[in-house]
């Protein structure tokens, strides 16, 4: 049969088997996964994948996202959005006229009593822009000219898994793509050694909650299957079947797959089918990432002094520190979009109890991240996200007398979320809610517009970034968002 | 140089040509309305002139005749004929900003190849013609092929149409594949397995001229057929033997899908599969087997998160059911409809919640009722499995027992009195008061038990009382997991007294409008003569009817769509899920519609049409490209060869087991639970869901049965649809994770070391016993080139291994199933290496 002289041109035998030891050769590789040996925005020697040809549509501010997924929903009353009304009215109902024909999660939706409950927490001034944040978060306070805190966020949902599939993926339902997926899928990624959307979750020891990380917080909907996030997991090998099976040794293995691509090579030259050359180099990434992950995961290397920011945490695989700290090197190593999650945020019955053991699990991670990554030069590419997918309640869920069961509700009308890094301010409020917290009230920031808002830092008009999938032209942001300009630098 | 582009930008470069570049480039080429214009209209122009009242510009209507055609104010949109007089033409070529269409901020802008189209469709006469889709097919002529050789190479005629089209093409037929390659083509399509080597001797040694379609028939009448087709038919229900959502609680479908084997292994006729499975439970006296056909629509994701309100679930549910039925019966998008008219296609919202209506009337409420079997139920449990949750549940009061007598001690309180009289025990951190001092032992939940257990083992210690709260937490898990077991299907029926159903504002279940709806065929779809009496309200029997006769111009269309997309890796419509104005033109549009004609001519018989598939030249095509036809043809559209495509990830397992000899297969019954690395289900659910993983054959069953967690799917499948919402198109990516699962998941490396073991005791050299494990993957024997590489590994694996007798004593160990104690260890994991290898070739991983 004919040779597929096309693209042998391209990688003879030689280049494809002679530097066997080491894998294909780079060019080839590069060449075969359509990559450019020295992919736009990739550091010097790293081989980047890339993205849609038509993007970035501008010169991107950030060219990562770490986004630190707070699931169950922080109290921004207790943690943020500092209300001295809220302790003046204590105890007492609630003015109807902010609850009038507001829908809550059944939890509270028939409860008639709404007393409002003061803020747990002690609220300073801190840094020089003088935000407000709770005594439950000494590390990120100390940070807080670091951050730009958004007030007057608002969503739909009032329940966790609907919520945070709409901040994820623009839509309540499940199935649409995620925000990393539509990321690396237009943007590609600044390495092929290791995947381009990250998913790592955590969550508070006591497991008292009870929401679930569900596999379409990071789906890829209707994009190829290729962009879902790859959830790295919380024991044993971060990526599943990463190890080769016991007794069989990575000598042994670079020795088969060396044949295999061998072989494989002989098919494609007989049948001509590329998508053969394409499974040939598929076999290479897997070998390299069975070097890379490994490499990734080893901490031998960072100092005590790194360590010690994080935590106690930080050397336990599957914390909410250890992942902070995998982010990190994560960022450094060109992975597009990491995604961690920490669940345990939902205090219906236990704000007095649970609230801190929550907050001290995430604060000091949360601080050494952005400190790391702004000592290694980092933070000025990097974006980083801190926050839940609503708000809770400014009124009690439970009995006023039963101190030890406070608890607030579901409350999707204003909420606060935090953000540093690339191209937004450092420092900075934008927005605010009303004098009991309840509703965002000033430059509302709805989810659409936050996640507009984060594609344009990342060089992408949101409504530009579509795939078309029954008939229609999907995106992130649905129909709707605005870049919430106010808040870039 | 085309592989050298990536595949994405190949795509997109793809795309903006058209089909396959088969647009009409020149301008002695005939236009046609529906393939070249149309696409055009909708993609600019729909989105404000279009079929959504609401958004609609200057009343102006473009999807229709009367508004394409229309003069008002004495300008007419599209004067045939007259390019020049037309306003259509003057307004996309206008150089002003004010007048100019669509105008400078639309996303989409006009190419200028579109407009010359646009000129020349009108200066042609400008043929008009509604979308090809909601017209009823009418049988085609075969055609005719001019070319004699290529003539005489016709078996039926699908090949006359697809051969008359290569030769418009001025392209050839590839010659007939081998027949070992035939057959393992053939027999993975039709059964999901490979021939066995004497299957495949028996038929490269048979010379009859009907040794093909004799083994067509003989695979088409294997019970493996319904479990290789029933994959997919789950793929499209979204079956899974989970809820999803918040716990994720076990339900027990496995009955339905047990039905959906049977009755594809019967060959039950297309319309009766689509009558039972949406209304079942209405036909007149429904039989046992009908109302669990009727679960089809009951294996939708089911949202009980605590807090979750039950009529938002229901709502939910109710919309699911409408737009499967639209994906998979309609081809039609109707999730756009939900919220206001569809943009391009003739749905309007009101026809949306018409078939809303419909679903609307099952006693669901939304409200999750203990595990996850939601109501209205069949209970098809067994003795059996109602003994053993009294057994469990007996064990659960034998420890609480034990629990309560320790707790009065730990927590005193007056005699008589429950623990929450102990001061103590309300003084426990976090949830504890209120889920175990407040709730009897015997009543307590795993939540609660949960958070007890490490808090008593670790925070406050007290082993004797944590040991007791864990033997607790076992219990109830085993109670727990005993009641999942107890089998209910979940049916649908109908509510004595209808719903009122009233189109809901953006799809908001707490919006109702005030116009109220009843049930209806899509008014797209009606063809009532004018001036006849309205019909009546239709019923989801009414439906199923109706979507199965000759008034639905899709039904046969999607389903032979499907079938050919299942053969050849790509439907006639690429867009499986949407046959509407904005999905991709047919490729073959006459031979989509004879072949739907067909089949309904055939009284809808799925193996007939499935025979015909497979028993044409086109199918029987040797797979080989080459650079030109690669860069003419590259998704192989226009089949002028065999399709070649990497296997589906459950295919490429019940392969590797069956080249194994592993291989059991015991029809249906409940979900199995193979190898999974341990901690998965835990991760994701906290805890509390525990993976058992089985043992002896069930971990040998084909792919199909197994146990599918909807919220963390089984992990050695891969590209596979997520069972959450209606799946109808086939992923096929490739990512290094896909790799690792073929070289490492222990199912894999067992397979190989079986494999291993079983050419080791065929005996015979090193050469025979490499040839056996390669026929047993790729269903041929090496070829030279091939075999020396292979035996030169077998070498150095030989002496690797022999280096390191532990690490050969692990390899040849791997997985659960039995090894001959005899076997030389060295001599086995150089095997085992060799085999895997062969397992993880490029030829075995596809269907070539």
């Amino acid at each position: 049969m004919t040779p597929f002289n096309a693209a042998s041109a391209h990688y003879t035998r030689r280049q494809f088997f002679g530097k066997s030891a080491l894998g294909l050769g780079t060019a080839a590789l590069a060449s075969l996964l359509g990559g450019n040996a020295f992919g736009a925005g990739a550091p010097a020697g790293r081989r980047a994948v890339p993205g849609l040809p038509s993007l970035p549509h501008f010169a991107p501010k950030a060219k990562r996202v770490i986004y630190l997924f707070q699931n169950g929903a922080p109290s921004h009353v207790d943690l943020f959005d500092y209300k001295p009304k809220l302790r003046e009215w204590h105890g007492k109902q609630i003015p109807d006229e902010l609850t009038g024909g507001k829908r809550f999660s059944t939890m509270t939706g028939n409860q008639t009593a709404r007393p409002v409950l003061g803020e747990i927490t002690q609220f300073a001034q801190r840094g020089k822009s003088g935000a407000w944040v709770s005594s439950f978060l000494p590390h990120m306070a100390e940070i807080a000219d670091d951050l730009c805190f958004v007030k007057s966020m608002h969503t739909e949902a009032v329940n966790h898994a609907p919520a945070i599939t709409y901040f994820l993926t623009g839509s309540e339902m499940a199935g649409r793509p995620s925000m990393g997926a539509w990321l690396s899928y237009g943007l590609g990624n600044e390495t092929e050694e290791l995947p381009a959307f990250v998913v790592m979750t955590s969550r508070d020891k006591e497991a008292s909650c009870g929401q679930i990380f569900y596999d379409f917080y990071w789906g890829s909907g209707f994009l190829p299957t290729k962009y879902q996030g790859v959830a790295f997991r919380g024991s044993g090998d971060p990526v599943l079947y990463l190890s080769n099976p016991e007794g069989l040794s990575r000598e042994v293995r670079r020795g088969l797959l060396d044949d295999l691509a061998h072989l494989n090579e002989i098919k494609r030259e007989d049948f001509g089918d590329p998508e053969i050359a394409t499974r040939i180099a598929q076999y290479e990434m897997a070998y390299r990432m069975q070097a890379s992950v490994p490499e990734l995961t080893d901490l031998s290397k960072e100092p005590a002094s790194v360590l010690e920011m994080y935590g106690p945490d930080v050397k336990r695989q599957g914390t909410y520190a250890y992942n902070c700290l995998m982010a990190r090197r994560l960022a450094e190593r060109g992975v597009r979009f990491v995604q961690v999650m920490h669940a345990g945020w939902d205090q219906h019955r236990n704000l007095n109890t649970q609230l801190k053991i929550q907050c001290d699990d995430v604060d000091a991670p949360s601080a050494a991240l952005i400190k790391d990554l702004k000592q290694r030069g980092l933070l000025e590419d990097t974006l980083v996200i801190w926050g839940g997918e609503f708000g809770r309640t400014p009124f009690l869920q439970g009995k006023i007398d039963d101190v030890k069961q406070w608890g607030r509700d579901h409350h999707p009308y204003a909420f606060t979320l935090c953000m540093a890094g690339a191209g937004v301010k450092p420092g900075f409020t934008y927005g605010a809610t009303d004098e009991f917290g309840f509703n965002a009230v000033q430059n509302r920031v709805h989810v659409h517009d936050f996640q507009a808002t984060v594609m344009h830092l990342l060089g992408i008009q949101h409504e530009k970034l579509t795939y078309k999938f029954q008939g229609r032209n999907f995106r992130l942001t649905d129909v709707h968002g605005h870049v919430v300009k106010d808040i870039l630098s | 140089m085309l592989s050298l582009i990536p595949r994405a930008r190949r795509a997109g470069v793809y795309l903006a040509v058209g089909f396959a570049g088969l647009a009409p480039a020149s301008a002695a080429e005939a236009i046609d309305f529906n393939r070249d214009i149309r696409p055009i209209l909708s993609d600019a122009c729909y989105h404000c002139h279009g079929p959504d009242a609401a958004t609609r510009e200057a009343k102006l209507r473009l999807d229709e005749r009367e508004g394409l055609f229309r003069t008002k104010d004495d300008v007419t949109v599209v004067v045939p004929g007259k390019p020049e007089a037309s306003e259509l033409i003057q307004r996309i070529i206008s150089p002003h900003a004010d007048e100019v269409m669509p105008p400078p901020e639309a996303t989409r802008q006009l190419k200028p190849a579109e407009k010359e189209l646009l000129k020349r469709w009108i200066a042609g006469g400008a043929p008009w013609g509604r979308h090809w889709a909601f017209l009823p097919p009418v049988r085609p002529a075969v055609p005719a092929v001019a070319d004699r050789a290529v003539a005489r190479r016709v078996r039926n005629p699908i090949d006359a149409f697809i051969f008359a089209r290569l030769a418009q093409e001025k392209l050839a037929p590839a010659p007939e594949a081998d027949a070992a390659a035939l057959l393992r083509r053939v027999a993975l399509d039709l059964t999901g397995l490979p021939p066995t080597p004497a299957e495949t001797a028996a038929f490269v040694a048979d010379r009859a001229p009907d040794a093909y379609e004799r083994a067509v028939d003989r695979l088409l009448a294997s019970p493996r057929y319904g479990e290789r087709w029933a994959w997919d038919w789950l793929d499209l229900a979204r079956y899974a033997d989970t809820n999803g959502f918040q716990g994720d609680p076990e339900r027990t479908m496995w009955p339905w899908r047990d039905w959906v084997v049977n009755a594809l292994n019967a060959n039950m006729p297309f319309d009766q599969f689509t009558i039972e499975q949406l209304a079942g439970d209405l036909l007149p006296g429904a039989t046992r087997d009908q109302k669990i056909a009727s679960g089809f629509h009951r294996n939708n994701m089911f949202n009980g998160e605590g807090g979750r309100i039950p009529e938002e679930t229901r709502v939910e549910n109710v919309f699911d059911r409408v737009e499967t039925t639209a994906t998979v019966w309609l081809g039609a998008t109707f999730s756009c409809a939900r919220c206001h008219d569809h943009k391009y296609d003739p749905i309007t919202q009101k026809d949306y919640f018409a078939m809303y209506d419909i679903f609307n009337q099952m006693s669901e409420t939304g409200r999750l009722g203990g595990g996850g079997q939601v109501l209205p139920i069949l209970d098809v449990s067994t003795p059996e499995e109602l003994a053993a949750v009294k057994t469990a549940t007996a064990r659960v009061d034998t420890v609480a027992k034990a629990v309560e007598a320790y707790e009065r001690k730990k927590f005193p309180r007056p005699e008589g009195k429950p623990m929450s009289e102990s001061p103590d025990a309300l003084k426990l951190p976090g949830n504890l008061p209120a889920v175990l001092a407040k709730v009897e032992p015997k009543r307590r939940g795993v939540d609660a038990l949960l958070e007890a257990v490490p808090y008593f083992r670790d925070t406050a210690p007290d082993p004797e009382y944590a040991a007791l709260l864990q033997a607790s937490l076992d219990a109830v898990r085993a109670r727990n997991n005993a009641n999942s077991r107890i089998t209910k299907v979940m049916i649908m029926d109908e509510l004595p007294e209808l719903r009122e159903t009233f189109i809901l504002n953006k799809g908001n279940y707490e919006a109702k409008t005030d116009v109220k709806v009843v049930g209806a065929i899509p008014a797209v779809f009606q063809t009532a003569a004018a001036g006849a009496p309205p019909a009546a309200r239709v019923n989801r029997l009414g439906l199923a009817r109706w979507l199965v006769s000759p008034e639905n111009p899709l039904a046969a269309r999607t389903a032979v769509n499907r079938a050919w997309q299942a053969f050849f890796g790509t439907g006639f419509v690429k867009t499986a899920e949407d046959f509407g104005v904005q999905g991709e033109p047919p490729s073959h549009p006459e031979l989509l519609d004879w072949l739907a004609t067909e089949y309904t001519a055939r009284g809808w018989d799925t193996k007939a049409l499935h025979r015909l598939i497979v028993t044409s030249a086109t199918y029987r095509q040797a797979s080989r490209t080459n650079p030109a036809l690669q860069e003419r043809d590259p998704e192989n559209r226009l089949l002028a060869r065999g399709p070649r495509h990497r296997l589906p990830s459950w295919m490429i397992r019940d392969q590797a087991l069956a080249a194994a000899g592993l291989l059991v297969e015991p029809p249906g019954g409940p979900a199995v639970k193979p190898y999974q690395p341990a901690g998965i289900w835990e991760e994701a659910t906290f805890g509390k869901k525990t993976y058992q993983q089985d043992h002896g054959e069930a971990l040998y069953r084909r792919s199909l049965y197994v146990f599918w967690r909807r919220i963390v799917g089984p992990t050695t499948f891969f590209d596979a649809g997520a069972r959450q919402v209606c799946t109808v198109k086939i992923a096929r990516t490739n990512t290094p994770l896909h790799a690792l699962v073929t070289l490492n998941d222990p199912a894999y490396v067992e397979a190989a070391r079986v494999l291993a073991q079983r050419v080791l005791a065929a005996g015979g050299d090193d050469r025979a016993k490499l040839g056996a494990a390669f026929q047993f993957a790729t269903t041929r024997g090496p070829r030279a080139n091939e075999a020396a590489i292979l035996h030169s590994r077998l070498g150095k694996l030989r002496a690797q291994f022999a280096a390191d007798p532990a690490a050969a004593k692990a390899l040849a160990a791997a997985g659960e199933a039995p090894r001959p104690a005899e076997l030389d260890s060295v001599e086995h994991a150089a095997w085992t290496a060799l085999c895997s290898l062969i397992l993880n070739l490029d030829e075995t991983l596809s269907k070539e």
